[in-house]
């Protein structure tokens, strides 16, 4: 017969035998607090696992690390130093999270997710740590001139006048990667100046382990650009507003919503109205609650199909697709079956990390549905 | 060592030492077993497994494993006998009394690979599932055959069929639809030595044998880890109603209540939220909630809509007759859903007032609600700490709530010595020390003074009968 396990049995360990501890991992107890993150962000998280159905790295693994709540018991593990800066799995989540803020809304306390896991990469990538392959990304678009030489390049939409706005934010992604969605939103709303020294509204940083050059950036624009920014970026219009306050900062959807649109004819394939969906910009979304604005304006032009998975991450998040291209097309592949399995024509982005993710993955699997800009569907109907 | 400062009298960890023995043989035995990027080990790896959704209590396993069947959690289970290694089983880990914090180490057993829902028979109104099938996955398949999953604990989103029925976890619908317990059919089991069970099976009429299911249902991972479970289903009911009324005094709906019952409803809803809850929710929700009234009552039914839409009225008349201050009844689906924020809200708010939100479920009949809570205000007062209290009325489980800052000297002392006296309060009134949250690590110091110590070593025994050698989840039930 097997002995119980007792008291006695238990005086035998072994090298791998951890001491069992029960504390509390939040303030107050006798472990002290390293200052890595806000004191009352970390705090609030109750614990209770709301987040983890709604977070895509969880679901790829159904590993607790890789979800919302897991990360932020290792925050806390960090921020008391139970474990190490450099202990690997503390590296390996605070990259492999997406960072796409899906834990958020549903959260039942509040907590700030987003704000953590900036603090934890400023922490975590200081130095060497912060990943290759973002670093010449983020040395590009930290002087304007160097992206400024791209307008020579690429032709985005450019006003010469200087006027206290409201103003067009040409993204330092979009004006290189997509300069039409500007032109064609000058076109929507002709009052929109676009100045070509604008900055960069500092995200790339900020989600980088670079939060305070970000917020520099951000605030450096928000001179440069004085009064409203409109902006075609989901991303940069959440990190603009978390940095100026939201009443600065309007995305596009909200602006045309606001005020209005030139006159719009339905668009049309094969004699019946297009059927469009649409992929949610994470931060727009997550961050700035804005989703039903997009809808409507779709509405207006097109039958709209709601994608089961709309709101959650494409797998682009930033500099995500750049820096774990596997992982990041582990998450889109469902989408792409869902976008695939939906009957549409089109498939509408309201940021270009989105943008070109989903175009790199229908054109990989050979699919004739067109990705389009929010901004581009709407010139469409407006010719 | 840190001790635990909310549940210190738990987990005595010194005079309890560590039993877990992990060591290179085992974790290369349980890789052979379950493969090799199913068991984590390194200290970064485990330590997201230290706790549940239960404030205050952490302690970190020794190793993780993922089985995906039911052969490999048997073979699991009989290392760990053999090795004399803990073994906590897991689901979603959103238990609310530390019922999957591993206090003695050792292994910690996931279960949430095994997440196929195998069967929904619509003729027999049955469903068979792996308990790593989400509540609301196993809801929402079966409403899309038109049935219902009538257990609603509130984590439902998140958490486990498994974790349900190890727990026996409750929901809002207590009164008119019992709980867990009440809707699992059969088990598939594994014995910590190995062998594997069916326990009931599909029928409703089934007396072969002790009622394992059932002891089963609610033995907190202590007396095998369930591995497949067939549970009941029900036809959707038609429709579904809600109304609130406002009361001077949680007295007043305290007798709403009783008039109600009385009357002949048994209503698929009947929540409170106490004078404190309101303010917090308002303050929160801006929903326009009475905020100078004593309680709120959520009331409701679902079924026929002829038969829901008398019963509402019924309801509502009681609550006139025993002097509501304002009824409003919501005459359409969404109505009714926009009433329900409020409750929804309770917990959220609750949980923005200070860093820790410590919520309990003393549980008392259902005629004594109202004497429970006076007698929760006078404990919180005595004791200088905020304690919010909604809950269900229907059932008598309350949801004293009390929200702290630990960094406030000696508040998370405060709570643990006030909540002691709520329990005793609970007992005091015939009532018990939890409704639906369970013993787990964080209510055994409490567990003696509601069974007796007859029934706490037939406990002993009983999980000695089925776990010889004591490696499923220690320190808890049983132990």
């Amino acid at each position: 017969m097997t002995a119980p396990v007792t008291d006695e049995s238990a005086r035998v360990t072994s090298p791998l035998t951890t001491a069992v501890t029960a504390t509390a991992d939040t303030a107050g107890d006798a472990l002290q607090r390293r200052g890595i993150f806000t004191a009352a962000t970390l705090d609030r998280c109750i614990s209770c696992g709301f987040c983890l159905p709604t977070c895509p790295t969880y679901a790829l693994t159904k590993d607790e690390k890789s979800s919302p709540r897991g990360r932020i018991t290792l925050m806390r593990a960090l921020e008391t130093g139970q474990l190490a800066d450099d202990d690997p799995t503390l590296i390996e989540e605070a990259s492999f999270c997406l960072g796409c803020r899906a834990c958020e809304p549903v959260c039942p306390a509040g907590v700030h997710y987003g704000e953590l896991i900036e603090e934890w990469r400023d922490h975590q990538w200081r130095g060497d740590q912060r990943p290759l392959l973002v670093r010449p990304l983020m040395w590009m678009v930290d002087r304007t001139w160097r992206y400024g030489l791209a307008a020579t390049i690429r032709r985005h939409a450019l006003t010469r006048r200087h006027t206290d706005g409201p103003h067009l934010m040409l993204g330092c992604f979009e004006r290189m990667l997509f300069p039409r969605v500007s032109r064609v939103t000058r076109r929507l709303r002709p009052e929109l100046d676009a100045t070509p020294i604008q900055g960069c509204c500092g995200a790339l940083h900020a989600h980088n382990g670079e939060l305070e050059r970000g917020r520099e950036l951000a605030r450096e624009l928000g001179e440069r650009l004085p009064g409203t920014i409109v902006t075609t970026a989901g991303g940069c219009a959440a990190h603009l507003s978390d940095v100026l306050g939201r009443p600065r900062v309007m995305e596009l959807s909200e602006y045309l919503l606001r005020q209005g649109t030139p006159p719009l004819t339905p668009l049309l394939v094969d004699g019946r109205r297009a059927r469009v969906a649409i992929q949610d910009s994470c931060h727009l979304r997550n961050g700035m609650g804005v989703y039903r604005e997009s809808r409507e304006l779709i509405r207006r032009v097109a039958e709209l199909v709601e994608l089961p998975h709309a709101g959650t991450c494409c797998g682009a998040a930033g500099s995500y697709s750049i820096v774990r291209p596997k992982d990041s097309r582990r998450v889109l592949a469902p989408k792409l079956d869902e976008i695939q399995n939906a009957g549409i024509d089109y498939v509408v982005v309201v940021n270009p990390g989105c943008q070109r993710q989903l175009i790199t993955g229908l054109r990989r699997r050979h699919s004739a549905i067109r990705v389009l800009h929010l901004a581009e569907l709407l010139g469409m109907a407006a010719e | 060592m840190p001790s635990n400062p909310a549940g210190g009298a738990s987990v005595t960890m010194t005079s309890d030492p560590v039993t877990s023995r992990v060591d290179d043989r085992l974790l290369a035995d349980l890789e052979a077993v379950v493969g090799e990027q199913h068991v984590r080990h390194t200290p970064g790896d485990v330590h997201p497994y230290s706790r549940d959704a239960t404030p205050l209590f952490s302690s970190a396993p020794d190793v993780v494993v993922f089985p995906a069947s039911t052969q490999e959690v048997a073979a699991v289970l009989r290392l760990a006998t053999e090795r004399r290694v803990p073994v906590v089983p897991r689901g979603a880990g959103s238990n609310l009394c530390a019922a999957t914090v591993p206090v003695r180490g050792g292994i910690i057993m996931v279960l949430t690979r095994m997440e196929q829902i195998v069967e929904i028979s619509a003729v027999e109104l049955l469903a068979v599932v792996q308990p790593g099938v989400t509540t609301a996955m196993l809801a929402d398949a079966a409403a899309a055959r038109g049935l219902l999953f009538a257990p609603d604990p509130g984590s439902r989103i998140v958490s486990t069929v498994g974790g349900n029925v190890a727990m026996c976890a409750g929901g809002l619908r207590g009164l008119k639809y019992g709980v867990t317990r009440n809707y699992v059919l059969g088990l598939e089991v594994v014995l910590a030595t190995g062998e594997v069970l069916r326990t009931g099976g599909r029928l409703w009429k089934d007396v072969a044998g002790y009622d394992l299911t059932r002891l089963l249902t609610g033995s907190e991972g202590t007396l095998g880890v369930i591995t497949e479970i067939t549970t009941a289903l029900l036809p959707m009911p038609q429709t579904a109603l809600t109304g609130v009324a406002y009361f001077p005094s949680l007295a007043h709906a305290g007798r709403a209540v009783s008039g109600i019952i009385t009357d002949g409803v048994v209503p698929a809803t009947l929540e409170f939220l106490d004078q404190k809850c309101i303010g917090a929710v308002e303050d929160y929700a801006h929903l326009g909630l009475h905020r100078d009234a004593g309680a709120l009552l959520l009331f409701g039914d679902d079924g026929a809509p002829d038969v829901v839409k008398r019963n509402l009225q019924r309801m509502a008349d009681r609550c006139a007759a025993e002097g509501a201050i304002d009824i409003t009844v919501g005459g359409a689906v969404a109505e009714s859903e926009a009433l329900l924020e409020a409750r929804r809200c309770s917990l959220p708010a609750l949980s923005r007032l200070q860093p820790l939100t410590v919520l309990e479920d003393a549980t008392v009949p259902r005629p004594r609600i109202a004497e429970m809570v006076d007698r929760i205000d006078q404990i919180a007062e005595r004791y200088n700490l905020l304690i919010a209290t909604f809950g269900h009325a229907g059932d008598g489980n309350l949801h004293p709530t009390a929200c702290i800052n630990p960094a406030d000297g000696d508040a998370a002392v405060r709570v643990e010595r006030a909540f002691g006296e709520v329990f005793q309060a609970a007992l005091d009134m015939d009532g018990t020390i939890t409704g639906e949250h369970g013993v787990g690590a964080a209510k055994l110091p409490y567990l003696q003074a509601r069974l007796g110590a007859d029934q706490m070593a037939l406990l002993r025994r009983v999980k000695a009968a089925f776990d010889p050698a004591g490696i499923l989840n220690p320190g808890k039930l049983g132990s």
